[in-house]
This record gives structure tokens, sequence and C-alpha cells, in this order.
């Protein structure tokens, strides 16, 4: 067993449309990622960093290649084994939060855990712990459409810690928040970088906010065109360190 | 995710959507309603129907003699035999003294023969008017009359054509005005042609109360014309005719086998008895069966309504099916969201199926109520408008409005089995969605 948490040996996505055009999305990525890194997937729209998100996600399958998540062949696996795969070893954070409109913070962050079958005592007890971690503790009966959406980011985080995931896997986290709240956002995920020692993938079109991580992978037309470390990682999350708990400005 | 939580998540979605949702329901609320209603006048009428026949004194059986009915294949017809003579063979009180003795304390001829008017004078030279009856044993029990002094007329007195009789105690008001005790006494009784006979009073019965608002009226006590109960037989020759036997009687009964038992007991003896007849068959009939083919015959109305009204239920199984899709749609993005976190198939199924028989089983326990309720309504209705018949009002004292719980279960099953047939479909739909299609719907 490697001791990558993501292990991808040339990927290729395909779709077909038709014989004879068959579009390729992925053209071979092979791309390993250490645990506890915090990396960015930078590339403009149409450059198939989603689709790769999806297949990182355990929401696609390749059509070629193999994707070993922290140990296991995901594309050995049924539908059903995959839903226990994103359950338990991928957080998602969504661009537009997706928290489901119905329920409320604590409920949304339990949602993980209940499809998990934790007990609902230990479930509550979890939920409220990680919405203290965000800084939410105090919005935990709020229903998303009363929340800002920095507020809803924060609560999407805590859901995507609910199982204690291997990876956290942002997609586009801070696209839809003003810069301040955003940066709020970024900050969270360097704290859960840093003292959870949480492994953090972020796809971003932002090479600004990609330089900020530990690595960057550019990728282009369904190809990794450069991996980089970035010299400013440890600079630019250290400054910022102390607004993490600050107020919240409501959007 | 636990079948609980599968609910809260039903009650939840369907609170967001009140209105819908009720409207939803409504389909199922009409059917199951209308069921319930259906099955609780269909059993209320039964349970009426029996105890009108209990108030009625329902526990007879009517025995008649006939001449057996041969086929003429020439003609095509039926013909009673002709050798048989039927005259010769009615059923004789040996007869019914075989049958007494082989069954004692069972069965009682409860037959009668109006002899006509009649009048006495008392002491105080009133004159009290009369019906003079001939009456067998059964008589009084299959009348409800109650006796209150003395002994019945027995087949005893009969078969020696005593000059016993029973009369009400209205009468021995009128008659001995209290002063005397009746039983022993003898009065003269002058029929119609104006001849004297004695009876020595046996007995003191009483009306049963449904006779004495039916025949009596409210008549001041004085005026009443009562009945005096002689033997039949004397009451035959009374009248100057000859008694050959019966060719058609009632029995009642004073046991607690079950009628088709007695029915069985008495056609097996009676069979006996003309054994040696030839042409001649002896038939029993029982008042019990009478009941049964009523009861029968409500049971299948109120079936085959229930079954047309159910089909409104499937009317509105389709509605179910349909806000479920439209549900599904709506949700497509959360049900992306829900199999991103983790959801399996089977969650996101079971969670919507759950959510159609939730509707379903609420529309299902309201439509209970109402047809319940609505069952109450219309058995007041009823009861009113029978109350305002005086006969009838005798008869159907107690209407008893009972709910069938059997309907009330198979509503109830059938609410859910609505909710898992037509949830079923959009549930799997549901089910099937490709996470990242469904996330990134708008």
């Amino acid at each position: 067993m490697s001791n990558f948490i993501i292990d991808m040996t040339d990927i290729y996505k395909r779709y077909f449309i038709g014989r004879p055009n068959e579009l390729q999305i992925l053209n071979r990525i092979t791309l390993q990622v250490k645990k506890g890194e915090f990396v960015a997937i930078v590339g403009p729209s149409g450059s198939g960093k989603s689709t790769l998100m999806n297949i990182i996600g355990a929401l696609d399958k390749p059509t070629e290649g193999t994707y070993c998540l922290n140990g296991t062949d995901i594309g050995k696996l049924s539908d059903k084994e995959l839903s226990n795969i994103r359950n338990r070893e991928i957080g998602f954070v969504f661009q537009t939060f997706n928290l489901i409109p119905r329920a409320n913070a604590l409920k949304n962050v339990e949602l993980p855990m209940m499809y998990a079958g934790t007990s609902a005592r230990e479930r509550t007890a979890r939920a409220k712990e990680l919405l203290k971690l965000v800084g939410m503790e105090d919005r935990m009966t709020h229903k998303p459409n009363e929340l800002s959406g920095g507020q809803k980011q924060r609560v999407a985080i805590a859901r995507a810690m609910a199982n204690n995931p291997s990876i956290i896997l942002a997609d586009e986290p801070t696209g839809a928040l003003d810069s301040k709240t955003g940066r709020m956002v970024m900050d969270i995920f360097h704290k859960l970088h840093r003292e959870e020692g949480k492994t953090v993938v972020l796809i971003t079109h932002s090479p600004e906010l990609a330089s900020e991580t530990e690595r960057t992978i550019s990728i282009y037309d369904g190809a990794i065109t450069s991996d980089v470390q970035n010299p400013k990682y440890q600079s630019a999350a250290a400054p910022t360190e102390s607004d993490q708990s600050g107020e919240e400005v409501t959007a | 995710m636990s079948f609980l939580e599968s609910i809260k998540t039903a009650l939840s979605s369907i609170a967001a959507n009140k209105m819908r949702s009720l409207l939803t329901m409504l389909g199922i609320i009409i059917g199951i309603s209308a069921v319930i209603t259906i099955t609780t006048l269909g059993s209320s009428l039964t349970a009426t129907i029996q105890n009108a026949f209990s108030v009625l004194g329902a526990n007879y059986f009517d025995v008649y003699v006939e001449e057996e009915w041969l086929y003429d294949e020439e003609t095509d017809s039926w013909y009673p035999n002709s050798e048989a003579n039927l005259e010769d063979n009615l059923i004789t009180t040996e007869m019914l003294d075989r049958l007494y003795t082989q069954y004692p304390d069972c069965y009682y001829n409860a037959s009668v023969e109006n002899v006509g008017s009649a009048s006495t004078t008392n002491a105080l030279k009133e004159t009290i008017n009369l019906r003079i009856d001939g009456i067998m044993d059964g008589y009084l029990s299959y009348n409800d009359f109650d006796l209150v002094a003395g002994r019945n007329i027995t087949l005893r007195d009969n078969i020696e054509e005593k000059y016993s009789a029973l009369v009400s105690d209205i009468f021995v008001r009128q008659y001995f005005k209290h002063n005397e005790e009746p039983i022993g006494k003898t009065i003269a009784v002058i029929d119609d042609n104006g001849i004297s006979r004695d009876f020595t009073i046996v007995g003191v019965y009483q009306y049963s109360e449904i006779y004495q608002r039916l025949v009596m009226g409210d008549s001041r006590e004085d005026d009443m014309t009562t009945d005096i109960l002689i033997p039949y037989i004397t009451a035959f020759s009374m009248m100057n005719r000859e008694f050959n036997g019966f060719e058609y009687l009632t029995l009642t009964c004073n046991s607690t086998k079950q009628a088709e038992d007695l029915t069985n007991e008495l056609r097996s003896f009676f069979e006996a008895e003309y054994a040696d007849t030839p042409g001649i068959s002896c038939n029993i009939y029982s008042s019990l069966e009478e009941l049964d083919i009523i009861s029968t015959v409500i049971n299948v109305v109120t079936i085959v309504i229930s079954i047309i009204a159910a089909i409104s239920l499937l009317v509105g199984g389709v509605g179910v099916m349909n806000i479920m899709l439209v549900s599904v749609t709506e949700r497509t993005r959360e049900i992306g969201i829900r199999k991103a976190l983790g959801a399996k198939s089977s969650n996101i199924r079971l969670q919507f199926v759950i959510e159609a028989i939730t509707i379903c089983l609420i529309g299902g326990i309201i439509g209970i109520i109402i047809g319940i309720w609505n069952g109450e309504i219309f058995g007041f209705i009823a009861k009113f408008l029978i109350q305002q018949n005086e006969e009838f009002g005798v008869l159907f004292r107690t209407i008893k409005i009972t709910p069938s719980i059997g309907a009330i279960l198979i509503s109830i099953t059938f609410s859910t089995l609505i909710g898992i047939f037509f949830g079923l479909y959009p549930a799997s739909k549901a089910a099937k969605m490709n996470p990242i299609d469904a996330l990134r719907y708008d």
C-alpha cells in the first residue's frame, strides 16, 4: 500500500457522445497527494478540473487508469461501496454551499453521520463540536436561509468534517463569497490543515488562492501542465491567523 | 439512516408543503372515508336487523308436510303425487308427543287458531269482551308473552280437549277487580252463536310490550278486549271442525344449539316419522336461515359498493404518485447533496417511499375518522326517521352504529400499500439519479 492518500495513475476520462465523436476530458493524469498535504488544483473553465474533482471525490469513475483513495481502488467498487467511500473518506465543500434548505445548521452537519449510522446522541455532540470549531456555535438552530454566505460555507465545512474524512475536497469554496468572508473561509481551511492535520484539496481558477497552499497543480485541456511547491505558503497563512474567530460580516 | 429518521424527514417535507400535501391526501381521504362510511352503514344495518329479529323472537322453525312432486318428462312439468293422501298423513299430536319425549323441554308448537269474539259476565254483572284463540303449548313463548301466574296450556290439554284457559292480566283486573285469586276459577264464555261454555282458568299471561302497543293500542284498560287462550283442539271442536293434524306448524325452540344442528335434528326426526308414508315429504325451514340470507345480501352489497368506492383510492394513489414525481424533480439537488454526503440509493428510495406512505397513511387515518363520523351522522338520521314511525320504532329501538373494525384495518393496510405502490416509481427515479447531474441541477 502506498503512503499517498490520493494515488492516481494514467487516468483517462472519456465521454461518448455518439460515434465517431469521443470527448476526452482527462488525458493521462498521474497524481499523488500525501497525507496532510494542502493542494490546489487550478485551471481555466473547461480544463477538466471539475471532472478530476468528481473522480477524486468518488462521484465518478475513471474510464481508464487506477485511482487508489487511501489504499482503496475506486475503479473496482460498486455504487453502494462508492457511497460508503464518499461518506467516510471525503468531505465535500461546494461553491454554492449545498446545504439542505429545510434542515437547520445542526441537522445539516449531522446528515453524513446519519448515513454512517452514528447514534443520535453521538451525532449531536459531534455536530456541536464541529460547529464550534468553525465558529458557528451561536447559529446551530438557524436554517440556511437565515444565514449569510460565509456562515453557510462554515456550516458546510463543519459538515464536510463530520465523519472525520481523509480528504476535504473544496470546489471553489470562496467563489460565491465576497473577499472578506472568502478570506475567513480560507483561514478555516488553513486551520484544519495545520491543527487537525487534514488533507485539503482546493479546486479553484484563482492562481492567487492557489498560491497560499503548499502545492499548486495546474491542469489544462485535461492534462497536468505544472506541479509546483509554493514558497509563499508559510508567509501567506500566518498573518491572518488572528482573524479566525473574528465577527462575520453579514453579506 | 434509521426508519424513524426517515419518517421524521418525511414529516418535515410534508409540513414544508402543507397545502400541497393536503390536496394530495384529499383523494385518499375521500376514498377511505367513502369505504368506511359504507361499511359502517352495512355492518350497522346487519346488527340492527339481527337485533330486530331477536326482538321478534326469531328462533323458530317452520315444519310442513306436502305431497311429493313428481316430474313428467313428456310435458316437462312437475305435478303432485296423486297417490299420496295428505289429509291422512298430517302432523299429529302423537308425533308431537314423541318429539317432546325425545327432546324434553326443547321444542314447542306455536300454532294458533282464531275462533272469534266472545264475552263473559262477572259477579258485578259487567260484560267483558274477549277474543277466543285456540293455542298450542308454544304460543306464549313465540309471541314473547309472559306467564305471570298458573301454568301454560299443554299438549295434554289439547289431546284431552280440556276446557282450560289462559287469560290476560288485564282481564283478571277487569273481571275480578283484584278481589279474587283467578287460578282455578271457572268463567262462562258466550260465543258468537250465543252458546255458553265454562272454562277453568289455569294461568294468567301478560302481553309483550310490542304486542300491547301494536295490537291493543292505547285504549282505556277497562274497554280493552283481550284474548282468552284455550287448547287448539278444543277450539276446533267449538267450531264443529274435526282436527286431523297439522299441515303446517311453527316450532319455537329453547336451546343453545346452533340453528343448523337443530334443523338437522328436526329433519331427521320427521323423516323417520314419514319413512313409511310414500309420496309425503316433510320440510323444515329455519328463520335463522332467513336472517343469514339477509345478512349475506347486505354484506355482498356492502362489499360491492366498497369496491366501487375503493376505485377512487386508485385515483388518489395516482395523485400521490404525481406529486411525488414533482417532489423528486424539485428536490433533485437535495438528492445530489445527500448522495455526495454518502447516502446510498437505498437510503434515497426509502426516504421517498416513506414520504409517500406517510401521505397515504395520514390521508387514510383522516378518511377513517371522517368515515366513522359520517356513519354516526347517517345512523343518527336513520334513528330519527325510524322513531317518527310508531311501528318501526318498537322494532328498531336500538340502532347500533358499529364501525367495522375489519374495514378500518383493511383501510390502513390499503393506504400503506397505495403509498408503497405509487411511491416506488418516483422513489426509484430519485434513487437512480446520478449525483453529479443532480448536484448541477438548478
